[in-house]
């Protein structure tokens, strides 16, 4: 392992470009994320047709690199703002935001720095260990009805997550997967729901749905609250923790470490179960629960330190059994499809330099969060000052030239607004843009599955149940999905 | 009604105008796969009826309990209460902010990016509440030159140039004098 991380670090800062790669990475993500109103996965989708120009090494160590220092830095806009930078933000600005009201957001800001770095380094000491692995056994024992178990359970979980209520998860899923059946059947290469427009047999390509769902509502929803005049300038002060004040909470630390990485290795929820897992986990602990959303630090530390944990462990999914773990992983699939690679067990045999490199760059890239997170949390004050009305059309133009150089169709170009149309309409409702998102990517590889499987075992469903790892995927769906339901019919609204 | 509001009853509308929709629409491709016992349609017809079902069970809990979040959600942003509208100028430019990047959209064929961009950029600022001329023509001049710059010279990206004069012969002006920009060096 060791020999092989040392590999991969000499690739990665051996080329002066591969360099200047990683660090437009580390920085981007970090911007990115710290810029109300845009994400990491604005930043990713934009950048994502630009990646065909990259090497595949190059293309996904971009995105693996944006993942870690994205997570950490949609934080930043959750505690000044209480605007997360992505979803698995969110529980950090239960304690974040009012931190900075009272006027300690250095506290908060610093604490996430750390707290980010200690949780990512982990993850991905841990990811570098246990992929590979992994890999091997599922040569041996994964095939098309392992991979449609996988998908089938992984979108039953991320149908929970998101949507306001869990019909809402459920039906964000079912529009994905609706929209991935928009093309060529993967069977028979019949047209599908083209409606006359040939460009459409190709299917909806991911790049311009992506653009649309994450980056144009989002955009959209902000606009919104411009012209409404709800939008409001936080205040700011720089004030770091001291050493004393984060080693009281080592063990939230450590705790928040193992849930992010166990939640971050379930296909399909990611770093947003483990953030709010690891926030309900500190509240669980804590003997006085009533501080907790009120601006307690350990709210803060457990909330990022869990969603860092986690973006090494989705990386196991990913590589090791070609499914994502949250829409960043998504689009990584994304990024090794427009390289003709398929992430799986094979890419390990057939691109091991790849993998190091991409494993490296993780790591050092959570290493980043640590030194260049300070910094930047001071030089970002001066970009926040840039006006909306200035940064909302530079980013649709942006997004516009993305969708349109990925096949050079200005279809692709209407496709991306009307998704986000459709994304800021649904958003608003309460529905669930990741689910959508993970149904778009998750829908063709379990469709393609389910036929080959079926294939397979002659349409003999006992078959399928004779499969031990298929059988125990396809029963923790169904529980999943009956939790759900029960939850569903017996659970209280929240009181608001 | 229950608990049930206008939205509740208008999103049920949405989602089984869709699952009919599609359903009619999947026998125009209902031909047998010689390998594939259930046909192209097959997998697209389960979900269109589960999200049917689904819808339907939406509507229930609506009707029985609000449009509240259920408890416990993870993910669910509780504290985003959408805006209300409390007047026609707000619907108004809350539309103009949605429709005027498709219409830009639509404009790229024939009036391409060159000519289009910078007016939409415009457009796009004013209609997100901003009125001061000096704030609009620099920035919309910025932002195209930083367009122009990072993707027609630094990138070299082939970019929508329209097929409607005059606007065809303002995409083929630039890109003329690109080129000879770029054998000066």
């Amino acid at each position: 392992m060791i020999e092989n991380f040392l590999a991969g670090t000499a690739t990665l800062f051996g080329d002066p470009f591969t360099i200047g790669i990683f660090v437009f990475g580390v920085l981007g993500g970090m911007l990115f994320g710290a810029i109300p109103g845009v994400s990491m996965l604005t930043l990713a989708a934009i950048l994502l047709p630009f990646t065909a120009d990259l090497s595949p090494a190059q293309g996904v160590m971009l995105f693996a690199v944006i993942y870690c220092t994205g997570t950490y830095g949609g934080a930043i806009t959750a505690i000044l703002f209480n605007i997360p930078g992505a979803p698995e933000n969110a529980p950090t600005a239960f304690d974040g935001y009012p931190m900075t009201q009272k006027g300690m957001a250095g506290k908060a800001v610093g604490a996430a720095v750390l707290c980010s770095a200690i949780g990512g380094v982990a993850s991905a000491l841990v990811m570098m260990s246990a992929t590979e692995p992994l890999a091997k056994w599922a040569i041996m024992n994964i095939g098309p009805p392992e991979i449609f178990a996988l998908v089938f359970f992984g979108l039953a979980v991320a149908s929970s997550v998101g949507g306001r209520t869990i019909w809402k998860g459920w039906l964000s899923v079912l529009l994905g997967l609706l929209i991935a059946t928009i093309g060529q059947d993967p069977v028979g290469g019949i047209n599908r729901f083209n409606f006359g427009y040939s460009d459409l047999a190709a299917g909806i390509a991911f790049v311009p749905a992506i653009l649309g769902f994450f980056a144009v509502s989002e955009i959209f929803i902000q606009a919104e609250k411009n012209v409404s005049g709800k939008y409001t300038a936080p205040k700011f002060n720089v004030d770091f923790p001291s050493f004393f004040e984060l080693w009281a909470h080592k063990i939230a630390v450590v705790r928040s470490i193992f849930v992010g990485f166990f939640c971050g290795i379930l296909p399909g929820i990611g770093a947003t179960l483990a953030a709010f897992m690891g926030y309900g986990e500190a509240v669980r602990w804590s003997k006085d629960k009533s501080e907790f959303g009120t601006g307690k630090l350990e709210g803060v530390i457990s909330s990022e330190t869990a969603n860092n944990a986690a973006t090494g462990a989705a990386m196991i999914p990913l590589l090791a059994l070609g499914l994502p773990g949250g829409a960043l992983t998504a689009m990584m699939v994304a990024v090794f499809q427009m390289h003709d690679l398929e992430p799986g067990p094979l890419v390990f045999y057939n691109s091991p330099d790849l993998i190091w490199v991409v494993f490296a760059a993780m790591f050092y890239a959570n290493l980043s969060i640590l030194f260049v997170g300070l910094i930047e949390t001071k030089t970002i004050l001066y970009l926040l000052k840039i006006p909306f009305q200035f940064l909302a059309p530079m980013i649709l133009m942006l997004a516009s030239i993305g969708a349109y150089i990925s096949r050079g169709l200005v279809l692709d170009v209407i496709v991306m607004f009307l998704a986000g149309i459709i994304g800021f309409l649904l958003r608003r409702s309460g529905y669930s843009i990741p689910g959508i998102v993970l149904g778009l990517i998750l829908g063709k590889i379990g469709e393609q599955n389910f036929a080959q499987g079926m294939q397979m075992v002659h349409y003999d469903l006992g078959t399928y149940f004779s499969r031990p790892i298929c059988t125990i995927l396809i029963i923790a769906g169904v529980l999943t999905l009956l939790k759900s339901l029960h939850s569903a019919f017996y659970q209280k609204p929240k009181v608001q | 009604m229950g608990k049930l509001s206008r939205p509740d009853i208008f999103e049920a509308v949405f989602w089984l105008l869709i699952a009919v929709i599609f359903f009619a629409v999947s026998f125009s491709f209902n031909q047998p796969i010689e390998i594939y016992k259930f046909g192209a349609t097959g997998w697209p017809r389960v979900i269109l009826f589960l999200m049917a079902l689904v819808s339907l069970g939406n509507l229930y809990y609506a009707y029985s309990k609000g449009s509240k979040a259920q408890e416990g959600r993870v993910g669910a942003k509780e504290n985003e209460e959408p805006i209300k509208y409390t007047s026609a100028g707000q619907y108004f430019k809350t539309g103009m902010v949605l429709i005027l990047p498709l219409v830009y959209a639509l404009s790229l064929k024939p009036v391409g990016f060159y000519s289009g961009t910078p007016i939409f950029i415009a457009l796009i600022m004013i209609a997100w509440g901003e009125r001061r001329v000096r704030f609009i023509l620099t920035n919309t001049i910025l932002i195209y030159a930083i367009l122009i710059g990072l993707f027609m010279i630094v990138l070299n990206a082939p970019l929508p140039q329209g097929n409607m004069s005059p606007f065809y012969d303002i995409s083929a002006f630039m890109l003329k004098t690109k080129t000879q920009f770029d054998q000066m060096f």
